[in-house]
């Protein structure tokens, strides 16, 4: 009996979320729907990581983990929630551990190599002059100063809201708490954002 | 409407409003609010601040060989995994399988640890080991024992030795 429900509700989730149902394709033998879900949510978790971590090469690294994990994963999946809530779960969970691991040693360097992998920023005629540039670099860094120096979890719950455009029923979901935890986690954050770069309008 | 800086848990009404803005009804409410209350005003200009500041935060282009390095992991962390327990995989699916062959498992190992065993046989006993076993104040006994013995057969030959009377 909880087996049908369950298997009722996995369906049902599967119907709504069409990432769950290519996972269900995945998990049937389908390699060509994981190719569909790495396509969809590559750029998405890398440049979550990145932000979490503040080294391309470290969030390619940790990318390359949650894909991995998802693939591995797949013969056990079961859609009982939301498939992006599943991925940016294990993307958050890995970020958390790598930033525990290693945050004291890489921090520095992280945030002292940072132009290395940013984008050159082209302004709209595309040739920004120097004082631009140098201008467009320090506002740059001190967002990046100002997002490295949240708490992990504060980050995390900022990350997905400003950029992955997550509803907070989703963050607590991810972060595996209530969500008036998350409003709280949001409101500490912001003060301090605000506190920080709120001179920059 | 209650001034949401005032009043618990309506905070992120405002975040909502500053950020990705909110319904139409709130909206409406929520500028009339506004226009009336300084300190709201302060925070809305600020956050929009932040948003507009974390906007300037793009993020690197992925790396062209992304795809291929993961699938290259794939194939070397999967493929030892896949050969030896892919066919084994759909079982998996049910959950009573895995618990049931970790039960034989449990019962097997069970059964090999109480098999009754021939004990083993005692080490020959020798005079070394008889030796290292034995106690300095057994040996001062014995030895005081020997002495005792020792004259009482002195004793016993000096009795021997006097005439009957």
């Amino acid at each position: 009996m909880a087996e049908r429900v369950k298997r009722d509700m996995g369906a049902a989730a599967a119907a709504l979320d069409y990432d769950a149902e290519l996972m269900l394709r995945v998990k049937d033998g389908d390699g060509a729907s994981f190719g569909v879900l790495l396509e969809k949510h590559r750029s998405s978790v890398i440049h979550f990581l990145y932000r979490m971590v503040q080294n391309q090469a470290v969030a390619e690294e940790l990318a390359q983990d949650v894909f991995l994990r998802v693939y591995r994963s797949r013969g056990t999946y079961e859609p009982t929630a939301k498939f992006t809530t599943w991925l940016f779960r294990i993307a958050t969970h890995l970020a958390l551990n790598a930033l525990r691991d290693g945050k004291n040693e890489r921090f520095e360097e992280r945030l002292d190599h940072h132009a290395d992998d940013m984008p050159a920023r082209q302004v709209q005629d595309g040739r920004p002059s120097v004082e631009q540039a140098l201008v467009f670099e320090a506002r740059l860094d001190e967002v990046r100063r100002a997002v490295a120096g949240l708490p992990d979890k504060q980050r995390a719950a900022v990350l997905m809201h400003k950029y992955q455009e997550m509803e907070y029923t989703q963050i607590a979901k991810v972060l595996n708490c209530s969500e008036s935890a998350v409003k709280s986690l949001l409101f500490r954050a912001y003060e301090t954002l605000r506190a920080r770069l709120a001179h920059m309008a | 409407m209650n001034c949401p800086l005032e009043t618990r848990g309506t905070t992120e009404l405002l975040v909502a409003y500053s950020s990705r803005g909110v319904d139409a009804a709130e909206t409406v409410s929520l500028e009339k609010h506004l226009a009336d209350c300084p300190a709201c005003r302060e925070f809305v200009s600020s956050q929009r601040a932040v948003w507009q500041a974390l906007d300037l935060w793009e993020a690197a282009p992925v790396s062209a060989d992304f795809d291929r390095r993961l699938h290259q992991r794939i194939a070397q962390q999967v493929s030892w995994w896949e050969r030896a327990f892919g066919p084994l995989r759909p079982l998996l699916a049910y959950r009573g399988i895995p618990i049931a062959a970790a039960a034989t498992l449990l019962v097997a190992a069970g059964v090999l640890l109480d098999r009754p065993s021939t004990p083993p046989a005692p080490p020959p006993r020798t005079a070394a080991v008889q030796v290292d076993t034995l106690q300095p104040e057994q040996v001062v006994k014995a030895l005081d024992e020997m002495d005792a013995l020792s004259q009482f057969n002195h004793s016993l030959k000096a009795d021997d030795s006097e005439p009957r009377m």
